[in-house]
C-alpha cells in the first residue's frame, strides 16, 4: 500500500532542498505550515477535552490521594493510603479476576464472529441489505433494555427460552441464579449485543480496500487463503486495531449488563472492576477509594493498549 | 470449487445469526401487544392470546412523550452534529498532518477513553453545576461535543487513505482545509456514516448523563422517561417494551438512511500508480 | 502560498463565527422549563422542588398527592421531578453539598442517619410540635425511624409492611385448607413442605425467599426466630447469636435439602415466581396487590407466622426531608404536614395500596376501598425496621448480610462458620463509627 515517492522523506516539502535547510533552521521558532494548521483543526476538540474530559481525569487523580465521601463537604488527605488499602482488598482483586475472566471470554469470539459476519456481508449476496441492519438492531438498543429481556428470557424457572429448551429435552442451568452460570450469561449477552457493532465497523474498512488488489493478487496466482492473510487482514489492519482495542477497553470497563442482569452477584462471581467502583463510590460513597481504584484500572488498560499499539504498529502509516 | 453449495452454506449462517439476534426482539414487540397480566405467565408464551394496544395507549398517556422526544432529539442531534465536525477535523489532524509530538498526543486522546464514566461524572457535575450549567442543553451537549472515540475510529480511517491524494492537493497548493474538506472526508463517508449512527445511538440511548446533568421533568430525555415504568419493586414490562420498540425507530430510521453511505465505497479508479 | 493562507483564515472565521453561533443559540434556549429553588417572585408565589424516585405503577398515586396539596395551596408550586432511585442517591449527596439540591428529597428512611450526621437535611423538630405531626397516631418504630441523635430529621412519605401472600389454589391442591393459612413456625413448615415439589423440571417451591435486590426477607426470619442483626442500642453485632444462628439454619436446612426455595432470588423474580403459581407463598409488601390481583392469581394475605420470637414483620418507610439550603422552610414543612393528614393519606393509601403511617384510620370506612391497605395495618404493632438509625445501614446489608446469606445458601461454608465471620466483620464496622 505504500505509494510513497522514493527519495523524499515523509512530509518534506517537494519544493526542494533550500526550503528543507530552512525548515531545520527556524523550526523551533516557526511552526512549519501542517502544524499551524493541525494547531487550527485540533484546537475544537482540544478545548472540549481538556475542559470536560482531562480536567475530571486529574480531578479524579488528587481526589484518589484523598478520603472524600460525597455526603461531605472536606476530602482529607491520603496519601497512597487508598492504593495501600486496594492491595489488601480482596472483593478488589476478585473483581480483577471477574474482569479479565469477561474480556477473555467475550473479546475474541466476539471478534472473530463480526469479522466472519462482515467477510460474509462483504461478498455481495442478495438481501445483505437486510441482514445487516438485523445484525445491527441490539447494538441500536440500550444496554440496560437487553439485559432486562435477557434475563426474562433466560429465567430458568418460567422464561421462554428454558421453557423451550425442557420442551427439547434439555434442562436449562439455574443461569443468572447460580455462581458458575452467571457470568456465561453476562458474557453471551455481551457478544449478542456486540457482534453487529464490530461488523459495521469491520465491513466499512472492507469496503475500502480496492478491489485491484484482489485481481492483482489472484493475476498473481495467490489461492484463497493467501488472498485473505495477504490482503484483506493485512489491509484491515487500522481498522482491526481499532475494533481491538475498542472492545479490550470496553471488557475491562464493563458495567450496564452487569449492573441490570446480575448487581455484581451472585457472590460477587460476576462482580466486575467497574462495578466495584460503582458500589465503593455511588453507593458507599468512597469516591477517594473509588477514584484510586480507577487509576489502577487506569494502568492496566493503558498498558494493555499501548502493547496493543505496538503489535499492531499504530504509527506506521504506511 | 461448488458456488451454489457455498452459497448456500453462507446463507445459512446469515440466517441462523438473524434468528439469534431477532428473537429477543421479536419478544419484545409481542410482550408490547399484550396486556401487562400476560405478561408473566406459566407457561411463558410468545404471543399473546389477545393482541391489545393498551401498552402502547398508556405510554402516551403516561409520558410526557412529545418533551422527552424534543429533548432526545435536540441533545443526540446536537451532540453528533458537532462532534462529526470536531472529530473528523481532529482526526485529520492525527492522520494526514505531520507535526512533533503528534503520535504521543494520540495516546494522550486514547488515554480519555480509559477512565471509566462513573468516576470522572462527579468532578464534572460539581464543575458544571459551578458554572451554572446544570438543567440546561448546554451542560448536556457541550460535554458530549468531541469524542476520543470518534476521533480514534476516525484516524484509523483516514489512515487507510492514500497518501497520494495529500502529495497531490499539496503540488496543486490547495489549503490543508480543502484537502481535508473537499478531499478526505468525502472518501471517509462510510466511516462518518458510521460513527454518525453510533453517536446518535449512544446518546439517544443515554440514561445516566441526561439524568445526572437534568433535574427538571421538562429536560428529560426518552431513557429517563422509559425508565419511570421500572419501579423499585414492580417493573412494568408491557408499556416498557412498547416504549422501548417505540424510542429505536428513529435510530433504525438512521442507520437505514446511513447505509447508503456505507454501500459506497472508495473508488480507485482514476488514480494514477 | 498567501492566497491559500488567507483563503483558510478566512474559512476558520467562518467556522469559528458558526461554532459561537451555534453555542450561543443552545444557551439562549438553555433551561427549557426547569425550576429554581428562589423562585421567589414579587408575589407570594413560591416554587419548591421535590426529588424523589416514585417510579413505577405507583407513580400516578404519588402525583395525584402532590396535586392536591398545589390545589390546597394555591401560592406554592410543586415542581416535582421524579428519576429512578439509583441515579438519585447518587447525585442527591452532591447536590446538597455543593447547594444545588432540592427544598424537598424523599428516600429511604434508613438514609436518614447518614444525610443528618452530615448535616445535609435541615431538622424538623418544629414540624412534630402539636401543630404540625402528632407523634402519639404514628406507630412508635416509625417515630424512632425518623429521627437521629434525638431530633426528628425526616416526615413519613410512606409506610410499608410485609405479609406473607399465599396461593389458595395451589393450598386446595396440596390438601391444605385456603381459609386457614399456617400461624405458627410449625404450622407453616409443615405447609411448605407439602407445597414443594420437583416433578422432572416443573418446579413447585413452597415458600420462595428473596435475597438480594429485595426487601429484606431473611431478617423477618431471624426476628422470628427471637434473634437480630444488631443489638438494640446499635453498638454490637448479634449474627452470631445462638437464637440467629439456629433460625438462620432452620431456613437455610429447608432451602438447600428440601428445596422449598431457589437460591440467589430478586425480591423481582420471588414475585414472578408467585404470580406465575411457581411458588406458593412469599413475603412482600403491598405493592404487589394490584398486580397479582389483575393477573387473577387467586390469593390472600396473612400475617407472618409466628416463630418462638414472637409475632413479628418488616416496616419500610421512604421519607421526607428537608434539603439544607431550602429557602421555604415553612413552605415545606406545610407540605409534609399535608402529606400526613388524614384525607391526605387516606388518598394516598386507596390509590396506593400501602396501608397509612397513621394508626387512627384504622376504621375509617373510606379505607375499606381497598381491603388490602387495611389488612397491611393490622400488622403495624409489630413491625419493626431493618439497620434503622445506623449510618452504615447500606454497608451493612450489602457487604456483610446479603453475601454471609448468600455464602450459607450456596454451600460455602457452615451456618457457624459464615456467621461467626459475618460478626466479626460487622462488629469492626460498629466500632468504626
Amino acid at each position: 500500500m505504500d505509494y510513497g515517492r522514493p527519495g523524499l522523506p515523509r512530509g518534506a516539502r517537494p519544493e526542494g532542498g533550500s526550503a528543507v535547510m530552512t525548515s531545520l533552521r527556524t523550526r523551533k521558532f516557526t511552526p512549519n505550515r501542517q502544524t499551524k494548521a493541525a494547531i487550527l483543526f485540533l484546537f475544537p476538540s482540544a478545548l472540549v477535552l481538556v475542559l470536560f474530559v482531562f480536567w475530571p481525569i486529574v480531578n479524579s487523580l488528587w481526589l484518589s490521594f484523598h478520603h472524600w465521601n460525597l455526603m461531605e463537604a472536606d476530602r482529607g488527605f491520603a496519601g497512597f493510603a487508598n492504593y495501600q488499602e486496594l492491595m489488601r482488598d480482596e472483593r478488589f482483586w476478585n473483581s480483577v479476576v471477574n474482569t479479565v475472566y469477561y474480556t477473555l471470554g467475550t473479546v475474541p469470539v466476539c471478534i472473530a464472529l463480526s469479522l466472519g459476519l462482515a467477510l460474509i456481508c462483504n461478498v455481495g449476496l442478495k438481501g445483505t441489505a437486510f441482514f445487516k441492519s438485523v445484525y445491527f438492531l441490539p447494538v441500536i438498543t440500550s444496554f440496560a433494555m437487553i439485559s432486562i429481556i435477557w434475563g426474562f428470557l433466560m429465567d430458568p424457572d418460567i422464561g421462554l427460552l428454558s421453557y423451550y429448551m425442557k420442551r427439547l429435552g434439555f434442562h436449562m442451568p439455574d443461569m443468572l441464579r447460580s455462581t458458575k452460570w452467571a457470568m456465561p450469561a453476562v458474557i453471551f449477552v455481551a457478544i449478542w449485543k456486540n457482534i453487529g457493532f464490530n461488523m459495521v465497523i469491520l465491513l466499512a474498512g472492507l469496503k475500502a480496500i480496492p478491489v485491484s488488489l484482489y485481481e492483482a493478487a489472484r493475476l498473481d496466482g495467490a489461492g484463497p487463503f493467501q488472498r485473505f492473510a495477504h490482503i484483506t487482514l493485512a489491509s484491515l489492519r487500522h481498522t482491526l486495531l481499532f475494533v481491538v482495542i475498542i472492545s479490550v477497553i470496553s471488557s475491562f470497563q464493563v458495567f450496564d449488563q452487569v449492573y441490570v442482569m446480575t448487581r455484581g452477584g451472585p457472590l460477587h462471581s460476576t462482580e466486575t472492576i467497574v462495578y466495584y467502583i460503582y458500589h465503593q463510590g455511588l453507593e458507599l460513597l468512597n469516591m477517594g477509594y473509588a477514584s484510586s481504584m480507577a487509576w489502577l484500572l487506569f494502568l492496566v488498560i493503558f498498558v494493555i493498549t499501548i502493547v496493543q499499539l505496538r503489535i499492531f504498529r499504530f504509527d506506521q502509516t504506511d | 470449487m461448488r458456488p451454489r453449495l457455498a452459497v448456500g452454506v453462507l446463507y445459512l449462517v446469515l440466517i441462523a445469526a438473524a434468528v439469534v439476534t431477532l428473537f429477543p426482539f421479536v419478544w419484545m414487540v409481542l410482550t408490547s401487544l399484550k396486556s401487562e397480566a400476560e405478561i408473566v405467565t406459566y407457561p411463558p408464551k410468545l404471543f399473546p392470546d389477545r393482541f391489545t394496544l393498551e401498552s402502547v395507549v398508556n405510554i402516551w398517556e403516561r409520558l410526557p412523550f412529545l418533551t422527552l422526544f424534543r429533548n432526545s432529539v435536540i441533545f443526540a442531534f446536537g451532540v453528533t452534529l458537532i462532534s462529526l465536525v470536531f472529530d473528523s477535523m481532529a482526526a485529520f489532524a492525527f492522520s494526514r498532518l505531520h507535526f512533533p509530538g503528534r503520535d504521543k498526543l494520540f495516546i494522550l486522546v486514547l488515554v480519555a477513553l480509559m477512565i471509566p464514566v462513573q468516576v470522572t461524572m462527579i468532578p464534572l457535575f460539581l464543575m458544571l453545576g459551578n458554572w451554572g450549567w446544570l438543567d440546561t442543553f448546554l451542560g448536556l451537549i457541550v460535554p458530549r461535543a468531541t469524542n476520543a472515540f470518534g476521533i480514534f475510529m476516525l484516524r484509523q480511517f483516514f489512515i487507510n487513505l492514500p497518501k497520494e491524494l495529500d502529495e497531490s492537493a499539496r503540488i496543486d497548493g490547495s489549503s490543508e482545509l480543502r484537502l481535508y474538506a473537499a478531499i478526505i472526508v468525502p472518501l471517509a463517508k462510510p466511516a462518518i456514516a458510521s460513527l454518525a449512527v453510533f453517536h446518535l445511538m449512544y446518546n439517544w440511548n443515554d440514561l445516566m448523563w441526561p439524568l445526572i446533568i437534568t433535574n427538571s421533568q421538562e429536560m428529560r430525555t426518552i431513557p429517563a422517561g422509559l425508565a419511570l415504568f421500572m419501579g423499585q419493586h414492580v417493573v412494568e414490562y408491557g408499556v416498557l417494551t412498547a416504549g422501548v420498540a417505540i424510542s429505536i425507530m428513529p435510530l433504525i430510521i438512521a442507520f437505514l438512511f446511513a447505509q447508503k453511505y456505507f454501500v459506497q465505497g472508495i473508488a480507485f479508479t482514476g488514480l494514477k500508480e | 502560498m498567501v492566497k491559500s493562507a488567507r483563503k483558510s483564515g478566512k474559512w476558520w472565521a467562518v467556522v469559528l463565527i458558526l461554532a459561537f453561533l451555534a453555542t450561543a443559540f443552545l444557551a439562549a434556549c438553555g433551561k427549557s422549563g426547569g425550576s429554581g429553588s428562589d423562585g421567589s417572585n414579587a408575589g407570594q408565589q413560591i416554587t419548591l422542588t421535590f426529588w424523589n424516585g416514585f417510579t413505577g405503577p405507583d407513580r400516578p398515586a404519588y402525583e395525584a398527592m402532590v396535586d392536591e396539596f398545589m390545589k390546597a395551596h394555591p401560592n406554592i408550586k410543586v415542581s416535582m421531578d421524579i428519576q429512578p432511585w439509583d441515579t438519585l442517591l447518587a447525585k442527591l449527596p452532591s447536590s446538597l453539598v455543593s447547594g444545588n439540591g432540592p427544598d424537598i428529597a424523599a428516600f429511604n428512611s434508613n438514609l436518614i442517619p447518614q444525610y443528618a450526621k452530615a448535616g445535609n437535611i435541615l431538622p424538623l423538630d418544629e414540624l412534630y410540635s402539636s401543630k404540625g405531626i402528632d407523634t402519639s397516631v404514628l406507630p412508635e418504630s416509625l417515630v424512632k425511624q425518623m429521627q437521629y441523635d434525638g431530633k426528628f430529621y425526616g416526615a413519613p412519605a410512606n409506610f410499608a409492611t410485609l405479609m406473607m401472600y399465599y396461593n389458595k389454589d395451589l393450598f386446595a391442591a396440596a390438601g391444605l385448607d385456603p381459609e386457614k393459612p399456617p400461624a405458627t413456625w410449625d404450622e407453616w413448615t409443615e405447609a411448605i413442605l407439602k407445597l414443594t415439589k420437583k416433578d422432572g423440571g416443573e418446579n413447585q417451591y413452597g415458600f420462595v425467599i428473596a435475597d438480594h435486590a429485595t426487601i429484606p426477607n431473611w431478617p423477618i426470619l431471624i426476628w422470628g426466630g427471637g434473634g437480630d442483626i444488631v443489638s438494640e442500642d446499635r453498638k454490637s453485632s448479634l449474627l452470631a447469636d445462638p437464637k440467629t444462628i439456629e433460625a438462620v439454619r432452620k431456613w437455610s436446612d429447608l432451602v438447600i435439602h428440601h428445596g422449598i426455595s431457589p437460591v440467589n432470588l430478586t425480591g423481582a423474580e420471588a414475585d414472578k415466581l408467585f404470580q406465575t403459581g411457581k411458588a406458593a407463598m412469599e413475603i412482600t409488601g403491598p405493592w404487589m396487590t394490584p398486580g397479582f390481583t389483575e393477573a387473577g392469581l387467586h390469593y390472600d394475605v396473612a400475617p407472618i407466622p409466628v416463630g418462638p420470637g414472637g409475632p413479628v414483620t418488616l416496616a419500610d418507610s421512604v421519607a421526607l426531608v428537608a434539603g439544607k439550603d431550602t429557602k421555604h422552610k415553612e413552605a415545606v414543612f406545610e407540605f409534609m404536614k399535608f402529606w400526613n393528614s388524614k384525607e391526605a393519606q387516606i388518598k394516598l393509601s386507596v390509590q396506593s395500596g400501602f396501608p397509612p403511617a397513621r394508626t387512627d384510620l384504622a376504621d375509617d370506612p373510606e379505607l375499606a376501598k381497598n381491603a388490602f391497605a387495611a389488612k397491611f395495618a393490622t400488622v403495624a404493632a409489630d413491625a419493626r425496621f431493618y439497620l434503622g438509625g445506623l449510618e452504615k445501614a447500606n454497608q451493612i446489608d450489602t457487604d456483610i448480610f446479603i453475601p454471609a446469606i448468600q455464602a450459607i445458601l450456596n454451600g460455602q461454608g457452615s451456618v457457624e462458620d459464615v456467621l461467626q465471620d459475618a460478626d466479626r466483620k460487622l462488629n469492626e464496622l460498629l466500632k468504626g463509627n
